[in-house]
């Protein structure tokens, strides 16, 4: 056990910042749920504490604490023992196993279309736990890692692979594809490696083991590649928080200290390759006012935000960062019926916050916020690559 | 390793920090913010005390000992730094009253009065008089505000209770932004018949700026809040507009993670190494300002051994005699030795006797600022803050 909880001095600058407490009385917040209770979990005593399973682990209580303690990890921990101990139950075992949810649904992608909209099977999803506020999000047979696998000829200078994650890969293969398309269009050798899907879901549902799973795999997948010479690009920020944060930490990925060393985010690739003087991309106007909302999961790995850099590039652009809000969502946190409430007054919150800057168009680099903030905005969502590359092929 | 490249790189994202990097900004530099986390100011009442125990704090800066900071930034500075605050504020709607040139007061959590000058339009009202009516509203399972405490300081005076179906700070300020919540309010205010007087409410309304005023306009009575144990909203409103002004222009955060190492050419600093999982962040600077605050922010700690060393650069910090001398026997009392401890500046604010030329000190980190006795946090933190980004403006022309 880590002694960094002893380091907390009650200051609750992690409770302003949680948005699970700001909406549900029964939660205690991440300086109770943290660093309190773990004085008490120590031992051989069971967890009692069904509340841990409240926290999104959307991780801004990690960000805000000016002390070195990480609420967050000690609760996940108290939520995978809680787990361990008492059983997941059927939506949480369901989530966890996501990666293979996906396999199906994009196998058989126009039945789990018609399954996940048909109305009786969604009195069956809300039986089984599952909320339905939300569309679920589509499934494409044409997956990015059921299509061609390299972009960019052999002689270029830098290669990278692209881990997609499960999202991009069989909810939204074309945006996939167009981000490939992008980095291939700045002079990257791009391959999509085979992968499986990062273990965040698995964790946040409580299952350690099947994360470690996923990580083993990709951990020497994806070290392989590294040893070659290519670089690990990202998409999806919470593939990129496991991958760079959780492989060298709780996950504990065979290499997970290269893998993180080595791995991107795709805006910070760009940036990179920009300041090094190798790539210089002539951006046209757009003229656009964006909402950028921030996915919990890039704050959380303090790299700042790239995309916001490249975005203020593009002359004409208004661009409005919203990095107070967690979306609600969180992964498939908000899919659970026990926690819907939580995550659509969140959403709302996140939504309201947005539109009161008057946007034309919202962004989030992460698929399941879009989803989210689309449904509670009714804004039109980009990924902020498809920004890059609107102004990127407006140039004459 | 990522190499990134700025003006000036300012660590620490405290109030002074801040509003540095906004008076840099404004000057069209290009700047970076630092910070291993939240800052202390987002547990503040938002009040602005730039001196204590006086009628006029401008009146009264030429009484402080002469090594005190703010005669280096003078009253003209102060103004500057005030009225720079003022305006960033104003354009985010949320709205003060006050200034440097007369102290007002405020109703503490403990019914007392504070005296403070730059106040937040939500307590202007709170300047009251013990003969006064009182009307205090408390919420339902509200755990970190006591009205017994308050009411038993004035002769005339009622509370009443509203449940708003949550009892954090956070969560009823969360539910005072919602407009059909307020409705719900309202109209039960207005069933209460509540007599004349001032309506004083723990200082939960609305965690948007905007609110209050939306609040008073439907109430049409004289309300204001009491500053609450934290998490505080007033202090976090302020945060998030200050943050926010610095997002709008472009100034890239880099939050949540602390300075690992400092790399110096010659005597200059020249870039700063995040500390992270995986790859470290190297952020270049042609000048650097140090806003990391004071030993409850861990810009300065003290050893055992009785030394005293700064965080980030490792400069020599002011120790104010043997460790015996640091605390005085009742903790409560103000002026401590150890409230002396800090950086040493020369009148650019630079640090003394290191020979950097690119470093900036500011905020609660100077040595003899002395914060709690004289009751200045807040406004040497500003007036440094601009005062400090000023002289580092004159160092990059």
């Amino acid at each position: 056990m880590k002694t960094e909880f002893e380091h907390c001095i009650r200051c609750t600058l992690c409770v302003e910042n949680c948005p699970v407490f700001r909406v549900d009385k029964d939660y205690p917040g991440p300086k109770q749920a943290g660093p309190d209770a773990v004085r008490f979990r120590a031992g051989n005593e069971a967890p009692v504490d069904e509340w841990v399973h409240k926290c999104a682990q959307c991780k801004r209580c990690d960000v805000a604490c000016p002390y070195g303690v990480n609420p967050s990890e000690l609760i996940q921990a108290a939520q995978v023992r809680y787990s361990e101990e008492h059983g997941k139950g059927l939506a949480a075992t369901l989530f966890a196993g996501n990666y293979y949810l996906g396999l199906l649904g994009s196998l058989f992608a126009p039945v789990a279309n018609a399954v996940t909209k048909n109305k009786g099977m969604k009195k069956l999803f809300r039986m089984l736990g599952i909320s339905t506020y939300m569309t679920f999000p589509r499934f494409h047979f044409r997956t990015l890692s059921r299509s061609w696998r390299w972009k960019g000829d052999v002689k270029r200078k830098r290669k990278v692979v692209f881990f997609h994650g499960c999202y991009l890969d069989n909810n939204a293969p074309d945006l996939g594809r167009s981000m490939t398309g992008l980095l291939a269009d700045l002079g990257i050798r791009v391959k999509v490696p085979r992968q499986v899907c990062c273990g965040v879901p698995a964790l946040a549902n409580g299952d350690l083991k099947q994360a470690k799973g996923f990580a083993a795999k990709n951990g020497s997948i994806l070290a392989g590649y590294i040893d070659r010479g290519y670089d690990v690009i990202y998409s999806c920020t919470s593939c990129g928080n496991a991958l760079t944060q959780e492989y060298p930490g709780v996950l504990d990925a065979p290499e997970g200290k290269k893998i993180s060393e080595n791995t991107y985010d795709i805006h910070e690739y760009i940036l990179m390759l920009m300041e090094a003087g190798e790539i210089n991309p002539d951006f046209a106007p757009l003229n656009k006012r964006v909402a950028y909302h921030i996915p919990c999961h890039l704050r959380s790995m303090g790299i700042g935000y790239p995309a916001a850099k490249l975005l203020r590039m593009i002359p004409g652009l208004t661009l409005h960062i919203h990095d107070d809000n967690c979306c609600g969502l969180s992964g498939s946190y908000g899919f659970k019926t026990k926690f819907e409430d939580n995550a659509t007054q969140l959403g709302r919150i996140a939504g309201e916050a947005i539109l009161e800057r008057d946007p034309d168009l919202l962004i989030s680099d992460c698929g399941a916020c879009r989803m989210q903030l689309k449904h509670f905005t009714k804004l039109s969502t980009m990924d902020p690559t498809e920004l890059l590359r609107l102004s990127l092929s407006n140039r004459p | 390793m990522k190499t990134e490249n700025y003006d000036t790189v300012i660590v620490g994202g405290g109030i002074s920090g801040l509003m540095a990097a906004i008076d840099l900004t404004r000057k069209g530099k290009r700047v970076a913010v630092v910070s291993k986390g939240d800052p202390v100011c987002c547990l503040s009442t938002g009040c602005i005390d730039i001196l204590k125990g006086v009628d006029s704090p401008m009146e009264s800066i030429c009484d402080l000992p002469e090594n005190h900071p703010y005669h280096l930034v003078g009253t003209g500075g102060i103004d500057r730094a005030a009225g720079l605050f003022l305006s960033v504020m104003e354009e985010a709607g949320l709205s003060y009253v006050g200034n440097t040139a007369q102290n007002r007061y405020i109703l503490s959590p403990g019914g007392t009065r504070k005296q403070t000058a730059l106040v937040p339009e939500s307590m202007a009202h709170g300047d009251m008089e013990e003969n006064e009516t009182l009307n205090v509203i408390t919420f339902k399972g509200m755990k970190d505000f006591f009205p017994g405490y308050v009411t038993a300081k004035f002769k005339n005076a009622e509370v009443y209770e509203f449940d708003p179906g949550i009892g954090s700070t956070l969560g009823i300020a969360t539910k005072f932004d919602d407009p059909v919540f307020r409705e719900a309010f309202v109209s039960w205010f207005k069933s209460q018949g509540i007599s004349g007087g001032k309506i004083a409410m723990p200082a939960v309304l609305g965690t948007k700026p905007r609110v209050f005023g939306e609040l008073a306009r439907e109430l049409d009575r004289k309300i204001f809040e009491i500053p609450t144990l934290p998490p505080s909203i007033p202090g976090l409103r302020m945060f998030k507009a200050l943050k926010t002004c610095l997002q709008d222009s472009g100034v890239d955060l880099y939050w949540g993670r602390a300075v690992k190492s400092v790399e110096k050419d010659d005597d200059a600093i020249e870039a700063v190494t995040l500390a992270g999982m995986g790859r470290s962040t190297r952020i270049e600077g042609r000048s650097f300002i140090l806003a990391t605050g004071s030993f409850v922010s861990g810009g300065l700690y003290a050893r055992q051994d009785g030394v005293v060393k700064e965080s980030v650069f490792d400069l020599p910090a002011h120790v104010p005699g043997n460790r015996e001398s640091w605390f005085g026997h009742n903790f409560f009392e103000t002026g401590h030795g150890i409230e002396k401890a800090g950086i040493r500046v020369n009148k650019w604010f630079q640090p003394e006797d290191t020979g950097i030329p690119n470093l900036f000190v500011c905020g609660s980190i100077l040595a003899f600022s002395e914060t709690m006795k004289y009751g200045c946090g807040h406004g040497m933190a500003i007036a440094t803050g601009v005062a400090a980004a000023e002289k580092c403006e004159e160092y990059l022309a």
